[in-house]
Formats: C-alpha cells, structure tokens, sequence
C-alpha cells in the first residue's frame, strides 16, 4: 500500500497540497517568508504546542510554503507524511538521528554518495553508532552484515556515481525478516523514475537540490515516511514506540501510527537540530518540481542517446549507464529509463580524463547533479576524495571515472561540446605515447 | 493504556496523559476500519484540559487484540464492559459514523452513567453498498481506497492537511488496509435500530450534539440532519470538510466538541 493520493502524478507535481488560498486567490503557492505566526490566543498557543491542533508556530518548525512541497512530495511518493529539510544531507542526517541512539548500527550499501559515506563511516561514529558498508545486492552479505543493534538498512536506489541499481524488494525483504527498515536515499532516481516505498522501502530521502529542483538555484532536501513499517512489532525502536519526555510523554507510534516518523523528526529534530528548509527556497523548488515529469522525460532520452554515442568513440575506454547490460532488477524497477547520470573513462587515465573536462565549454565542471544544465565532475579529485583508495574501489571509483549529469539541451549541442573534450583527452594520449 | 477486556489485549487511546477515572471521561468511538489515530488531537486536548479520554481501538483493529465483533449491539456491550473494565463511571460518548451507531446503542445500556452523546459525520442509519462490502471482503486495498475517495472531501483529495507536511489519505490507506473493514461495514448495514435510540434520548432529555460535514458522501448532511431531528438537536455544519471529519477538520470539530461537552459539565 503505497498510494496516499487519487491523482496522477502529473496533476500531483502541480496542485498537490495547495489550493487558491482564500484572502486573494493566489493561483500560484504564495511565499509565506514569516519567521513566525501570530496565535489567536494563549490557548491557541498552548493548543499548538502540545499538538493539540495542527498549525504553525515557527518556520524552523514548519512553514506553510514548506508544507506544499512536502505534502506535494509525500503524495508522489506514495507516503504517510513529509518533512523537508536545508539540504539532502541534512534529511539524510535526521533519519539517521530519529532511527538511531549510541551504541546503534547501520548497514549501507559500499557504493553511495561520498559525503553520505562520510557521515556514516567517520560523523555518527563519533556518537558511537557505527556502520557496516557491503555489496547491497549480495543479500548474504547484507544479513552477515546486520546485528542485534542494527537499526536500518541505507541504500542509493542509484548509487552515486558508481550507478549501480539497488534491488530494493530483495533488500527491503531481507530488512523486514530481521524487523529492519529501509532507507532509501532516491535522488538520481526521482520520484517520476522510481517510487521506493512501492517496491518495498519504509523511508525515502532525496535531495531537492537535484531534479526535483532542477534550475541549480537551491539546496533543499526531503524524508518521506512510507507508514508501512511495524516499529512496535520490530521491538527495536524506542525512540518511536516509548514516551518521549520532551512532548509530554508522547508515544509517536501510539498517536500517530503511520506517520509516527515524520512526527518524530517534526518533533525533536527540527526543534533541536533546526535544518529547516527556507520559504523562498520551498517557492523555487515549488517551481522546478512543476515540470519535473517533463525534464525527466528529456533528461532520459538525451543519457540513453549519449551512452550510446560515447561508446562509438574512438578516445573513449568505457561508459557505464544501468541500461548498459542491465539486470533483470533494473528493468523492473525502471522501466522509463534508469536516470540521467553515466560515467565514462577516456583512453589515457587520469590525466586525459582532466583534458576531457577542462576542455568543455557548453558542460559545467561542478559539485552537483540534476541541473538542467549538463554537469561533469570528477569524482576522484572532488565528492569522494576523501575516501581511501579502498573505499573508493568498493565504491565503483577509478582514477579514471567521470560523472556526468546529462542534461535536457539539444544533443546536438552536448555531443559537440563533449568532442572538444575528446579530442583533448586525445592529445593527452599522443603526448603520453610520445614520452 | 492497555486492559483485557474478554481476555484481549485492548488499546485505549488516552490523549498522551494517564487515564483518570475520576475525571469526566470523554470516549472517542472510530468508524469502520479506522482506529483511535483519527482522534489524535481532539484526544490530546481533552486529556489536557481536565477531562480523561478513552479512545479504544475495537477488537481486531489496529493495536487491539481479539475477534472483530460483527454488529453494531455487540459493539456496543463490548465498549460497556471495557468501560468497566476501566472503572470508568459517567461519560459523554462521542461517535464518528459507525462509531455513533456504537454511542447510540451503547447510550441507553449506560443508563443514568451516560452524560451526553455528540455525532460526527453520521446517520441514524448508515445502508452501505453491497459491491463495497463484498470488495472489502476480497480485497480491502481496494475497499479502503474505494472509501477514501469517497470519505474525504475536496481539498483534501487535492492533498489538504491540517498537519503541515502530512497526507492524511496516506495515512488512512495504511490504517484501514489492516483493519477488519468488510466486517464493520457489514455490521454498519445490518443495523436499523439507530432511529429509535435516538428518539428513545432525546425523550429521555439526554443532551446531544451533531456536527456534520457540508462535503460528506458516505452519510450526507440531510441524513445527518433528519439524525439531528430525532435527537431533538440542531446540527452544526462544517463547510469544509467531507466524511473523515475528524481529521480533516480536527479544529472546527474540536471547537464544537468542547463547547458543547463544557456546556453539559456545567
């Protein structure tokens, strides 16, 4: 059970969660940029505070901007609740933090994002939740992996920047056997690709900042509560199924049920941690996730012609893209196309690969995926350097990968942009055989 | 709070504080396949502001242990023993749809122990379409969404919720799915008594309040207004909101709980 609404998707990316608001009609969702809202009296107050009645008090807490794209993005999701954070690693930050305690563990997939990989492998071990990292498709490695105070299973839908496909039934069914969740960080899927929840998954992350936004003009990010994990039947989750002292006692699980996560992070993250999503940048993200189904549509089409076109290349070693020899989890699980990121090696290495980016003109060498825009990277030197060599291999990394985030220009465009790089990646290469 | 009542493990919801018999009791009775949750901030004020709640999830729903019972009277003796069970005197009962069927023929059991009864989004008499009972039977997916559509009423179809960032037909699917809907549903249909207990309190002077939803499709307004009349009540309408009113419109209905149930402990 995955659905939360009765209209398709489409119509969900564009009037989800708002209506023309009475006092002026504003058809598009207004910025409500207000740090707070004035109560009607002190009982309203006190009612607010002690959810007694749904409302605002404090955008830090929730913003009625805000809560658009949340219920926007919980409905294409197909889940209970929605909670929008600063940015991508923030939402992944409070997942982790409402799920897990000191003394907790975690089981991650090797190939995610590199700061995600940071934050579990060095940041929450300082608060001494430590975590296991293995090949997330090999489900004996996942339960060897997981022990009594395994407190979630993590997993990129796409890995980054390996792009290896997770099985996500197959895992969310190992989870489940052993009273787990999953956690599924799903931003180089979006929610027009793939929905997690429906294929097993209990909790859902993007960072917004990516397609969803798509214009590069702001950082946000989102968890969505499937509501369909048991954390009282699991028996491994206080933090949701005992009294929180802080509300009075609240028993979220007790009160809330399906959307008893959400209401925790509501709760004690945004009031103790306060990665709060700002309101303009709610209203831009509002703006991008209008068309998201459409760019994505292009976004697809245009990577499937580039894998393609890349493998004809004379200077080009390798291209990875899940449709490339795909397996039979891939297709089942993206059967519009699995995401707009490849990667690429170019003959000559390192060096021809740094040829390669700094000879782009149309295409921008940057920190981030999911822009309109065409974006490469070299991760090696940048988003994963801080991984060990080692890391780096079971993450998919060679010195010679590069990322690119294919993006919704004429692919005419694209592809003549990217000979400029390929034939300076090749001068590399001349130079090399020369010496 | 958790008691046995007919041996099952039986969940009362209590707004978030310990329940205290000796404060005047507020029970919330859900609808058909739904559970205490639709009552969790009408819950939590009560329990704050001087009153005990006793919320119960019925047998086989939820976090309820059991037999789903199958007619609206068994329903009902059932809630007075786990009213005694609890050593729970005088109450006002508080009814959304089925779970007023439940408060109308629970009322006249209690006797001179009932303080007032309040309707939410209801009817004496609640008919439901065979096909809905039978596709609850075979597949209550399907049941639960084919109510939903009709259960909540226009914004929230377009993904309205009066707790910021939440989807309430989400979080109605997923209750409703798990819970014996085919059964309540049934016992929904089956009972033709609710007229008669209505006219029987409103001879016996009991107090009572009706508030109903302006977008309800499941027991529409003149339903709930020829309910109004046989309680000799007025009814109050919220505009706003279709069946699932409680939810939809926790503020409104709250506001006219209290103020009703604050007028009778006067």
């Amino acid at each position: 059970m995955s659905k939360s609404s009765f209209l398709g998707a489409d119509t969900i990316a564009l009037h989800s969660g708002y209506q023309p608001e009475s006092d002026h009609g504003s058809r598009a969702v207004p910025i409500y940029q207000t740090t707070s809202y004035v109560f009607d009296s002190v009982d309203e107050a006190s009612a607010l505070f002690n959810v007694e009645q749904g409302g605002h008090i404090y955008s830090r807490i929730t913003n009625p901007t805000v809560a658009v794209l949340e219920q926007r993005l919980a409905a294409l999701e197909g889940g209970a609740g929605a909670v929008c954070t600063a940015s991508g690693m923030s939402a992944l930050f409070v997942s982790f933090f409402s799920l897990c305690s000191a003394g907790d563990h975690i089981v991650s997939a090797a190939q995610i994002y590199g700061s995600t990989a940071t934050l579990l492998k060095h940041s929450l071990k300082r608060f001494n939740i430590d975590c296991t990292f293995v090949d997330i498709n090999d489900q004996k490695a996942v339960v060897n992996a997981i022990q009594d105070n395994t407190k979630l299973v993590f997993c990129e839908s796409i890995g980054n920047p390996g792009l290896a496909v997770s099985n996500l039934p197959a895992i969310a069914e190992t989870a489940h056997a052993h009273g787990i969740p999953l956690v599924v960080d799903a931003t180089f899927a979006t929610p027009y690709l793939n929905n997690p929840i429906e294929h097993g998954a209990d909790v859902v992350v993007h960072s917004v900042t990516k397609w969803i936004g798509g214009h590069g003009v702001a950082v946000g990010g989102v968890v969505i509560d499937g509501g369909n994990f048991d954390w009282l039947k699991s028996g491994r989750f206080p933090t949701l199924t005992q009294p929180y002292e802080p509300f009075h006692g609240m028993n979220f699980w007790e009160e809330f049920g399906p959307a008893a996560l959400a209401m925790r992070i509501r709760c004690e993250s945004m009031r103790d941690i306060g990665a709060a999503m700002t309101p303009h940048n709610a209203f831009l993200l509002l703006q991008g996730l209008e068309t998201l189904n459409l760019r994505m549509q292009q976004h697809v089409s245009n990577a499937l012609a580039m894998v393609t076109w890349l493998q004809q290349q004379d200077a080009v070693a390798w291209v990875n893209h899940p449709s490339i020899n795909p397996d039979s989890h891939t297709q089942a699980l993206f059967p519009k196309g699995a995401g707009s990121m490849l990667t690429f090696g170019v003959k000559g290495g390192r060096d021809a690969g740094a040829a390669f980016i700094d000879a782009l003109q149309l295409s921008s060498n940057l920190a981030n995926v999911g822009d309109s825009r065409t974006l490469v990277l070299h991760p090696g030197s940048t988003t994963h350097s801080r991984l060990s060599e080692k890391d780096l291999i079971a993450a998919g990394i060679g010195a010679d990968l590069i990322r690119v985030s294919v993006g919704i220009e004429d692919l005419k465009d694209i592809q003549a942009d990217f000979n400029l790089g390929l034939r300076a990646a090749a001068k590399v290469v001349a130079i090399q055989a020369e010496a | 709070m958790y008691i046995q009542v007919d041996n099952a493990q039986t969940f009362i919801a209590t707004g978030g504080k310990p329940f205290d018999a000796t404060l005047p009791t507020v029970v919330l009775l859900h609808g058909s396949g739904t559970d205490h949750r639709g009552w969790a901030l009408q819950a939590r004020w009560f329990a704050f502001h001087g009153y005990s709640v006793f919320a119960p999830d019925f047998p086989a729903h939820s976090l309820s242990e059991g037999e789903a019972l199958t007619s609206i009277e068994l329903m009902a003796a059932w809630l007075i023993r786990a009213l005694d069970t609890a050593k729970v005197d005088k109450v006002h009962l508080v009814g959304h749809s089925q779970g007023f069927l439940v408060a109308l023929e629970a009322a006249i059991l209690l006797g001179d122990r009932l303080k007032s009864v309040t309707a939410l989004a209801t009817a004496s008499a609640i008919p439901v379409n065979a096909a809905l009972i039978e596709t609850a039977q075979t597949n209550p997916k399907a049941a639960a969404e084919m109510m939903l559509r009709w259960g909540f009423g226009n914004h929230h179809q377009y993904g309205a919720s009066a707790v910021p960032g939440m989807q309430p037909i989400g979080i109605g699917l997923r209750i409703m799915a798990n819970n014996p809907l085919a059964i309540d549903l049934a016992a929904c249909n089956a009972y033709t008594q609710g007229s008669e207990k209505a006219r029987q309190l409103a001879k016996l002077g009991c107090p009572s309040c009706v508030i109903l939803a302006g977008q309800d499709r499941m027991t529409p307004k003149k339903e709930g207004l020829k309910l109004a009349q046989e309680l000799n009540t007025s009814a109050q309408v919220v505009n706003e909101a279709g069946h699932m009113l409680p939810m939809e419109a926790p503020k409104q209905s709250l506001n006219l709980m209290k103020k009703f149930i604050q007028s009778v402990e006067k």
